[in-house]
C-alpha cells in the first residue's frame, strides 16, 4: 500500500507519497466483523501484558522458593527434637513429602497471597492507568466490561498459575528431601498418593476461590484510583481490619459473612470422610463477595472519566 | 468565518455537500465547579484537516476525551462517523484512530508487540501491515526494540503509527509534533497533508499556530471551553483592508479623510495615519488630500495582523498575561544587581 521513499529509510517521517491509509482495504483488519473483539483474544492480550511484567516472574519465582525453603528448614531441623510450631501440616512434612504442598498453602494463605492477588489486581486498571496505557487501549473499540471482566479473569489465571508452581515445588522439594507416600488424613485414614494429589489441587482450588475475592476487592479499588499502590494498600487495609475484627467475640454475628473466617476450610478435604459444608458455605461466601465487588468495581469503570 | 468576538455566538459550520464526520452537539463537562467545555457545537467534515487551536487550559484535550468517550458529557452528544458518543462508542471506535496526550506503550514490549497487541483489539492486523506503518512513521529500524528505550519524539511516532494500523476515516491527533525536532514536525505534517490528500479525515489539536495554518484547511479556536472562531483558515486571519498615510499636515489630512471615511475609518498612530480603506479606495484618497492642498508623502498597506496577534487577542491571552509579565520584570528586577535598591 505504500511506498516509502530512501528519505523515510534514512531516518525521518512520511516522506512525499508515503501514505494512502484510507485505500487500505479489508487485509489490514478493518472489516467490521474482524473488529469484533472476541473474548479469546481480549484474555490472550492481558496475558502478554502480564508476562511483560517483571512483578510477575517476582511472584511466581516466590511460589516456587517457598515450597524449597520449607523443605530445607524442615530437612536440617530434622534431627532437632526440640523443633519449633509451625502452621498446619508442618509436623507430618517430615515423615511424608506430599504435605509440603498444603505446609506452604497453610503458610502463604493469611497473608502472602491476599498480598499478591491484590498486587496484580490492583494493578489491572489503575497500573494501565498510572503507565498512561489506559487511554489509549480504551481508544480501541472495547467494551469497558469486557474489558473489566478480561482483567478480573486474567489475574485469578495468573494466581491459578502460581498455585500450579507452588504444587509442582511442593512436590518436586519435598520428593526430594522427604519423598513422597500415601497421606495420613486429619481423621486417622490413609489415602495413597494418587487421591492426596486429588485433595491438595481441589484445596488449591478452593484457596483460588478464596483470593477471588481479594482479586475483586482489588479491582474495585483499582477502578477508583490511577494508582496500583494505593489500590494494594487498601484491599490489604480492608483484608487485615476484616480479620483482626472477627476475632472479637462482639463479632460473632458478622463472622459467617466475613470470607477470611474461610480461608483456611481447605483442610477438610483432609478429613475421612470430606466435611462439604464448611467447605460449600465458604465458596458461597466467596461467590457472593466476589461477585458484588466486581459488579461494583463494573459499575464505577462503566462510568469512569479516564484523565490519566 | 464566525466569532464570538463580533458579539454572536459561533454558527454551527455547513460542510457544503460533504457529509460531517465529526459533530458535537452542545457538548458540556464539568469538573466540580469548572466547567471545562461549555456547550460546545462544532463541525467536522469529511475530507477535512481540521485544526482544534486554543490556549493551555483551553479545553482541547477534554474536548477530543469527551469525543473518544474516554470521560462523559455533563451534558450533550458527539456524533462520530454517523455514531453517537457516548451511546454508540464502539461503533464510532472502529473508525477512529488516534492518541490523546503523549501515546504510550507498554515499555517492556517492542515498537512490533506494541502495535501487534493495540491493533489486535480492533480486528486482525497483519505483520505486513505493522511493516508498513512502521515504514510511515521512519520506525522499520527500531522495530524490535524496547519501546520504554524510545525517544519522546519516537514514541509520538510509534502513536502515529497505532492511529493508522486499521485504517481509519477519522484520525485525532493531539499535538502530535510536541517534543519532535525541527525535521521530524515537517515529516509529521508532510504525513498529515498526505493522509488529508488521501481522504482521511484528520482532526489536529495544537496551539501551534502557524501548524494550524501550514497543514489544515479548515479550524477552531477555543477558549475557556467555548468556541471563539471557526471556519476555513484562509479566513482565519483578519482581512486587514487598511493603509498607513504620511502627509505634510497629518492634522488637516485627518480632517479631510474622516470627512471621507468617517471618525472611525481614520486612526493616528504615531507619525501616520491609518486608514480602514481597500486599494480602490486610494486614488479618490489622494486626490482630496491634493484637492486640499496636502503634501502627500507615502501611502502604503498596513500591516496585516497575524495570526498570533489575532489568535491572543481572541483568547484574551495578551491581556492576561500582561500582569503576570509585570510581576516577572519587577522579580527580575529584583534580582538583579542593584535591583533592591
Amino acid at each position: 500500500m505504500s511506498v516509502v521513499d530512501p528519505a523515510a529509510k534514512a531516518g525521518s517521517a512520511s516522506p512525499a507519497g508515503a501514505v494512502r491509509p484510507s485505500t487500505a482495504g479489508p487485509s489490514h483488519g478493518s472489516t467490521a466483523a474482524g473488529m469484533r473483539g472476541h473474548a479469546w483474544g481480549a484474555l490472550r492480550r492481558e496475558w502478554i501484558k502480564l508476562l511483560f511484567q517483571r512483578r510477575s516472574y517476582l511472584i511466581w519465582g516466590g511460589a516456587f522458593l517457598i515450597p524449597f525453603l520449607i523443605s530445607l528448614a524442615l530437612y536440617l531441623a530434622k534431627s532437632d527434637p526440640h523443633g519449633g510450631e509451625g502452621p498446619l501440616f508442618f509436623e507430618r512434612i517430615t515423615s511424608n513429602g506430599m504435605f509440603v504442598t498444603l505446609a506452604s498453602l497453610s503458610a502463604l494463605i493469611p497473608f502472602l497471597l491476599p498480598m499478591a492477588a491484590a498486587m496484580v489486581a490492583g494493578y489491572m486498571i489503575a497500573g494501565e492507568a498510572e503507565l498512561g496505557t489506559l487511554r489509549i487501549v480504551l481508544l480501541r473499540p472495547t467494551r469497558r466490561g469486557s474489558f473489566l471482566l478480561a482483567k478480573w479473569t486474567m489475574a485469578m489465571v495468573y494466581l491459578a498459575v502460581g498455585f500450579a508452581i507452588m504444587i509442582a515445588g511442593g512436590l518436586l522439594f519435598g520428593g526430594i528431601f522427604f519423598g513422597l507416600h500415601p497421606m495420613i488424613t486429619l481423621s486417622g485414614s490413609t489415602v495413597g498418593v494418587g487421591q492426596g494429589l486429588g485433595l491438595i489441587g481441589l484445596s488449591c482450588l478452593y484457596a483460588l476461590a478464596a483470593m477471588a475475592c481479594i482479586v475483586s476487592l482489588s479491582l474495585f479499588f483499582s477502578t477508583l484510583t490511577d494508582s496500583s499502590l494505593t489500590a494494594l494498600i487498601a484491599t490489604i487495609v480492608i483484608y487485615i481490619v476484616i480479620t483482626v475484627l472477627i476475632q472479637f467475640s462482639y463479632f460473632d454475628w458478622l463472622r459467617p459473612w466475613m470470607f477470611p473466617h474461610y480461608l483456611l476450610e481447605f483442610t477438610n478435604f483432609f478429613r475421612d470422610p470430606i466435611h462439604w459444608r464448611p467447605i460449600l458455605k465458604g465458596l458461597g461466601v466467596f461467590a457472593l463477595w466476589s461477585g458484588v465487588l466486581t459488579f461494583a468495581a463494573y459499575l464505577v469503570f462503566r462510568r469512569k472519566d479516564v484523565l490519566s | 468565518m464566525s466569532s464570538e468576538a463580533e458579539g454572536a455566538r459561533p454558527e454551527q459550520q455547513s460542510c457544503g455537500g460533504r457529509a460531517p464526520i465529526l459533530t458535537t452537539h452542545a457538548l458540556t463537562k464539568q469538573f466540580g465547579t469548572l466547567r471545562a467545555v461549555d456547550g460546545l457545537d462544532m463541525e467536522v467534515c469529511k475530507g477535512d484537516i481540521f485544526g482544534f487551536l486554543g490556549p493551555n487550559g483551553a479545553g482541547k484535550t477534554t474536548v477530543i476525551r469527551l469525543v473518544l468517550g474516554l470521560i462523559h458529557p455533563t451534558s450533550g452528544y458527539a456524533e462520530v462517523c454517523g455514531h453517537r458518543v457516548p451511546g454508540q462508542l464502539q461503533d464510532a471506535l472502529r473508525h477512529v484512530g488516534g492518541f490523546v496526550d503523549d501515546p504510550t506503550f507498554y515499555p517492556l514490549m517492542s515498537a512490533r508487540r506494541n502495535l501487534r497487541l493495540l491493533g489486535s483489539m480492533t480486528g486482525p492486523v497483519s505483520e505486513e501491515r505493522i511493516d508498513e506503518v512502521l515504514e510511515i512513521v521512519a520506525l522499520s529500524d527500531r522495530a524490535e526494540d524496547r519501546v520504554g528505550g524510545f525517544s519522546h519524539g519516537m514514541k509520538q511516532r510509534l502513536g502515529i503509527a497505532q492511529a493508522l494500523l486499521h485504517s481509519p476515516e477519522l484520525i485525532v491527533l493531539d499535538e502530535p509534533t510536541s517534543g519532535l525536532d525541527p525535521r521530524g514536525m515537517k515529516d509529521v505534517r508532510e504525513l498529515i497533508r498526505e493522509l488529508g490528500a488521501a481522504g482521511t479525515t484528520v482532526f489536529l489539536s495544537s496551539h501551534l499556530l502557524h501548524e494550524v495554518e501550514q497543514v489544515c484547511t479548515r479550524a477552531v479556536i477555543l477558549n475557556r471551553g467555548r468556541i471563539v472562531v471557526q471556519g476555513p483558515v484562509s479566513e482565519l486571519r483578519p482581512q486587514n483592508e487598511a493603509v498607513k498615510v504620511l502627509t505634510g499636515d497629518q492634522g488637516r489630512a485627518a480632517e479631510v479623510l474622516r470627512d471621507q471615511f468617517g471618525a472611525g475609518g481614520v486612526i493616528e498612530d504615531e507619525s501616520f495615519l491609518v486608514v480602514q480603506a481597500d486599494e480602490a479606495a486610494v486614488p479618490e484618497m489622494i486626490r482630496r488630500l491634493v484637492a486640499g492642498d496636502i503634501e502627500v508623502r507615502a501611502v502604503v498597506p498596513a500591516p496585516e495582523q497575524g495570526l498570533e496577534d489575532f489568535f491572543l487577542e481572541l483568547t484574551g491571552a495578551d491581556a492576561a498575561g500582561e500582569p503576570q509579565r509585570r510581576k516577572r520584570r519587577a522579580g527580575l528586577a529584583r534580582l538583579l544587581p542593584g535591583g533592591r535598591r
